[in-house]
């Protein structure tokens, strides 16, 4: 079946099956036209030739005498000299019957014999003068009665089946006229033998002729389609085929087909056998290099990341003040960067910067002058000196003609004030803790940096209070776009900035970060989007630290892990350690079981170190309980007799050198103080 | 928190490495309750304890309410700092410390 099913797609099948098939097609087309020209030709023919004889015979009978003969009944002499010369008409004819008749005229339905010849080999028996017979059918006696009645001069009727006996006939009659006036008519009955016998003659010699014509066309034709179109075009194909499995060049003969357009598709199947390779070839060495280059931009951005400080908390030890800093690059290398330096104990310098472009020659161009600023920060210079500067030896080298644009800060910590001078960026946002709200503080912008040799920039002041931020941006976040090609522009950023203000700088960054993200949504980022945030702290108590956790009974991993990292800088010894950590534990467990009941809240620990002495202080504002209140459990009991709980507050008890609660505000406070040796 | 599983002769030992607090405690609370079945005697190595709180010294209370009435409860390598709170909670009284 699947063979058959494949030989109807063969090409050669389909091809040579068509012509033979129609050249069948038009054998039997041509033989049937042909056949049925012939044929009507033929009785057409058949039919003149006996209308002649027939009418030939009508000369040979009296038209005046016809009563007298069928009164005489025949018996008068030129009645039977008329009749045998039509016996012998008939014979000499070869005709099956001659005989004269005399219709009667009132309704056709019959007629008298007057004449009557039968042929040789027919069954007939001659009808005598006067018999009388029907009328054959409704043919005849139509042509009888246009004959009588209408003038008409002869009359054809064909017999084409066998009838009472009767091969295939043909009648023709011509009336017999005296005076313009029919007394009877003449009919000639003529077999169709012949005709048929010369149909099928034909038809045989016809379909013969065509057969073989067919037959040897048929192989001329198919013999030239299937060297000239098939093998060439299966050569073809199967070359195709093998290119496309090995993908190396083959080999067509010259001279492959006479047929030009084969010889054209061999041709270019063989030239895009060569191209095909080609482009191969190119895009494998355009591919490595591809990937040689992206690993080369992956470390580039690593070196990249790892020049601008990105360890926080940056200053841990420093409670006066609090930075951070976020730089995403739109591509692996970016041309925004930020930096920071302690250059003395009460001098903090903090810069941002955004560089033309973006990629790899803003980010070598940002590399250059971040290493050039805070070269000349550390000298001591201020601001403005600093710019003009890196300015001046920016220019010196700069044959891209790339530019900078710069925000720089000398923060003094004491005083909380900010010397500060911006090349051509985006103005500081500042949070004042007395207004409680973000405000742009607006001065007048210098030139950008690496423009023009010799610009000169201004000094500019701004007192900071406690509890005061500045917080510093490049324009990849005020021009973020979204989907719409909406940016999210200053007056966002500032709104965005107000619903966290009373976060630190790390949670303002994350903040936008997340605003912007949100923002964005699905469009790529288009700039790279650098911030930085300063904060001049409120005094607090030397090395307090503050943890705030969901009290949940999880979260004592967090908290061990805040008592771990403080009591490492202050050289606790490990069975004080233990005991700390069994008390705390103790305490939070206890909170994070009770004080929020069934709901949520949260619990805030602080450590505090002073004179030997550690101070721990664990606060929540839930249900308000005393844990102190709490009598301490009988430990001389038995086993048996020992209920099971209630040891918690007990063991901070004895492990604390002193412990306190109050009430206040709102919240429990359970102060526990561990000296430390 | 790992803990170690041996079952020999109706003597079951388990060895506690780590720390026992509030939410390592359950586990060895689980280890002993599985155990149980067909021990006469329990054995807590604590040598590889190092610290714990009151969530671990609950279950040592409810283990050993639970073996006295078998064989009983041993508790063996406790280490120095354990010492001290199971005393200053009377523990050390109860317990059968090796």
């Amino acid at each position: 079946m699947k063979k058959i099913k494949n030989l109807r797609k063969n090409l050669a099948f389909n091809v040579i099956g068509a012509i033979v098939i129609m050249l069948m097609l038009f054998s039997i087309i041509v033989s049937i036209i042909g056949y049925m020209s012939f044929t009507n030709s033929f009785k057409k023919e058949y039919d003149e030739t006996t209308y002649h004889m027939t009418n030939t015979a009508t000369a040979s009978v009296d038209p005046t005498r016809i009563d007298y003969y069928l009164k005489t009944n025949g018996r008068s002499s030129d009645f039977k000299r008329t009749q045998r010369y039509l016996d012998s008409y008939c014979l000499k004819m070869n005709v099956s019957l001659v005989y004269v008749i005399k219709v009667d005229t009132s309704d056709y339905g019959r007629f008298t014999s007057v004449f009557n010849s039968v042929g040789a080999d027919t069954p007939y028996k001659p009808w005598k003068i006067g018999h009388q017979q029907d009328t054959t059918n409704e043919e005849y006696a139509r042509i009888y009665k246009d004959m009588y009645e209408n003038g008409l001069t002869r009359g054809t009727v064909y017999r084409f089946t066998d009838l009472k006996g009767a091969p295939p006939h043909i009648t023709s009659l011509v009336p017999i006229k005296a005076h313009d006036k029919v007394t009877a008519i003449m009919c000639i009955q003529r077999p169709m033998k012949e005709i048929r016998e010369v149909r099928y003659k034909f038809l045989a010699e016809i379909v013969t002729a065509a057969v073989i014509m067919g037959v040897f066309v048929s192989f001329l034709a198919s013999d030239f389609i299937r060297k000239q179109l098939i093998n060439p075009i299966r050569c073809i194909a199967s070359e195709a085929t093998r290119f496309a499995n090995e993908n190396k060049r083959g080999r067509l003969p010259e001279q492959f087909a006479r047929i030009s357009e084969i010889s054209d598709l061999a041709n270019s199947i063989y030239k895009m056998e060569t191209d095909t390779l080609r482009y191969i070839d190119d895009i494998t060495e355009i591919t490595a290099e591809k990937q040689r280059i992206g690993t080369e931009l992956s470390v580039a951005s690593t070196i990249q990341e790892n020049s601008i400080p990105n360890d926080f908390p940056a200053f841990p030890d420093r409670t006066d003040f609090d930075i951070y800093a976020s730089m995403t690059p739109a591509k692996e290398v970016g041309g925004d960067f930020y930096n920071y330096l302690l250059i003395d104990d009460d001098h903090l310098a903090f810069f941002i910067g955004d560089a033309s472009g973006k990629g790899v020659p803003a980010a070598l161009f940002m590399m250059v002058t971040n290493i050039i600023v805070s070269n000349r920060v550390q000298a001591g210079d201020t601001p403005a000196q600093v710019l003009t500067e890196a300015n001046k030896r920016i220019c010196e080298h700069n044959k891209a003609d790339m530019f900078v644009t710069l925000w720089l800060g000398i923060l003094e910590i004491s005083t909380g004030k900010v010397t500060f001078a911006n090349a051509g960026h985006d103005d500081a946002a500042v949070y004042r803790k007395d207004k409680g709200r973000f405000e742009f503080f607006a001065t007048k912008h210098c030139l950008v940096v690496g423009a023009m040799p010799g610009t000169k920039y201004k000094d500019f002041d701004i007192q900071l209070n406690k509890g005061d931020k500045i917080f510093l941006y490049t324009d990849g976040v005020t021009e973020a776009t979204n989907a719409d090609n909406k940016m999210f522009t200053l007056d966002r950023t500032l709104k965005e900035l107000n619903n966290i203000k009373d976060a630190s700088p790390e949670g303002i960054i994350e903040g936008i970060k997340k605003s912007v993200d949100l923002f964005a949504g699905d469009a790529p980022q288009f700039d790279d989007v650098t911030m930085l945030c300063v904060e001049l702290k409120e005094t607090q108590q030397p090395n307090l630290k503050t943890l705030k956790v969901d009290a949940t009974e999880e979260n004592i991993g967090a908290v061990n892990d805040f008592l771990g990292a403080f009591l490492e800088e202050h050289d606790c010894p490990m069975k004080t350690k233990m005991q700390i950590e069994l008390a705390i534990e103790e305490a939070y467990i206890n909170v994070a079981k009770y004080a929020y009941g069934d709901g949520a809240g949260e619990a805030e620990v602080n450590l505090s170190f002073a004179e030997n002495e550690l101070t721990i202080v664990l606060k929540d504002s839930g249900t308000p309980y005393n844990p102190l209140e709490k009598a301490d459990p009988d430990i001389t009991l038995s086993a048996e007799e020992r209920p099971i709980g209630g040891l918690g507050v007990f063991l901070v008890k004895k492990t604390m050198n002193s412990v306190s609660y109050v009430y206040e505000n709102g919240q429990n406070i359970l102060t526990m103080k561990k000296v430390i040796e | 928190m790992q803990i170690s599983v041996n079952k020999e002769n109706g003597k079951l030992t388990i060895g506690v490495n780590g720390r026992m607090d509030t939410v390592s405690a359950p586990e060895l609370e689980e280890a002993i309750k599985n155990n149980a079945e067909g021990a006469e005697e329990l054995v807590l190595d604590l040598s590889e304890m190092t610290y714990t709180s009151s969530a671990g010294l609950r279950v040592l209370l409810v283990a050993h309410k639970m073996m006295s009435q078998k064989g009983g409860m041993k508790v063996t390598g406790v280490t120095e700092s354990v010492m001290e709170v199971l005393e200053i909670t009377g523990f050390a009284d109860i317990l059968d410390i090796e």
